[in-house]
């Protein structure tokens, strides 16, 4: 396994990757390069690559355990974005239990898993991708290398047009909002990510937009 | 792929940062060739126009601060054109670069997160 953070700000992975004590190579992808080359569109997500350096699965959602956020309780009385968005978060579907079994039949079986796709397949089940995403992917980049050699203002109109150009791409829309509505000195990024003066979206309403929590990732089709 | 000039991109620099490698029968990645007349000049350069709209590559520039952005190509409206994998340099922990060529003969599975 290799795990690759999508984050602009390395330093924001290090305390995960430190505590996760990983074995495996763990990588920072500073530019969010590998949402270009792999197709990636949100977080958590996976490509297999066989010993070939060939993807045999393209860019899909992977989670490997069930996470407790869809069997929770949620309180009464809760201010009403609150409870929206923890709705929205338990409709998210969950297919990690045959997730992790495809993974582990594939280490075990190799190129004869009935997971391991063709090439052709591979390409015809990545995401489609015509010049509003090129564009909005060389938007994201721009943008990103203005922040860093002029500053965070200068990210934001081509922010705010790649978030236009894409917006089921939820890796370039949730490192721009994190970045504006985490407070100053907080030692975890804002998972909220609410509506702020700085971009027009924000998490929960662009989820309900694009058709709510059931449609909010891109599930491995097994 | 961020440019401060269109011109002297070098046909690696084109290769490393586009995953599109400029030869003399076209641009390469894995299998895949694309006929690209006039894309690689006589000093081993790329002309960027001709490279970008042979791939289907927007190019986007931001004037004020004299920068470009090439987009990705969108040869056959997928995201992946080829099932060869990319190979971009990535950054471990201590800063250090990591390819995943470096993994040749084993298999990888490789999962994007963030801490946000």
């Amino acid at each position: 396994m290799v795990t690759v953070a999508l984050d602009v700000v390395p330093e924001h992975t290090y305390k995960w990757i430190d505590a996760a004590n990983a074995t495996h190579p763990s990588l920072i992808d500073a530019g969010h390069v590998t949402d270009d080359l792999f197709g990636f569109v949100n977080i958590p997500m996976a490509v297999w690559i066989d010993e070939t350096g060939t993807i045999v699965r393209p860019a899909e959602a992977a989670s490997i355990q069930r996470s407790p956020l869809r069997d929770m309780e949620i309180p009464e009385g809760l201010p009403e974005r609150i409870d929206r968005m923890y709705r929205e978060v338990k409709a998210i579907p969950d297919v990690a239990d045959d997730y992790r079994a495809a993974i582990a039949d594939w280490a075990q079986h190799g190129s004869a898993s009935r997971f391991v796709l063709s090439a052709d397949e591979v390409i015809a089940r990545s995401l489609p991708r015509g010049d509003d995403e090129a564009r909005a992917a060389a938007c994201f980049e721009l943008g990103n290398h203005l922040r860093v050699t002029v500053g965070p203002e200068a990210a934001v109109p081509w922010w705010r047009e790649a978030h236009r150009l894409f917006p089921s791409n939820w890796t370039y829309k949730r490192q721009a909002w994190t970045l504006v509505t985490t407070p100053e000195g907080a030692d975890d990024n804002d998972l909220m990510q609410g509506p702020n003066d700085v971009y027009e979206g924000n998490w929960l309403d662009d989820v309900i937009a694009g058709g709510g929590g059931a449609a909010y990732n891109l599930l491995p089709q097994l | 792929m961020i440019l401060t000039s269109l011109d002297g991109v070098t046909a690696d620099d084109f290769a490393e940062h586009t995953g599109w490698a400029p030869k003399p029968e076209g641009l390469c990645r894995g299998e895949v060739c694309v006929p690209a007349p006039g894309s690689l000049l006589d000093d081993g350069t790329v002309h960027i126009a001709t490279a970008a709209a042979r791939l289907g590559m927007p190019v986007v520039h931001d004037e004020q601060h004299g920068t470009w952005a090439v987009g990705s190509a969108t040869l056959g409206g997928k995201a992946l054109a080829t099932a060869t994998a990319a190979d971009p340099e990535l950054l471990t922990r201590d800063g250090n670069p990591f390819r995943l060529s470096a993994l040749h003969g084993r298999k990888v599975l490789l999962v994007a997160w963030s801490s946000y």
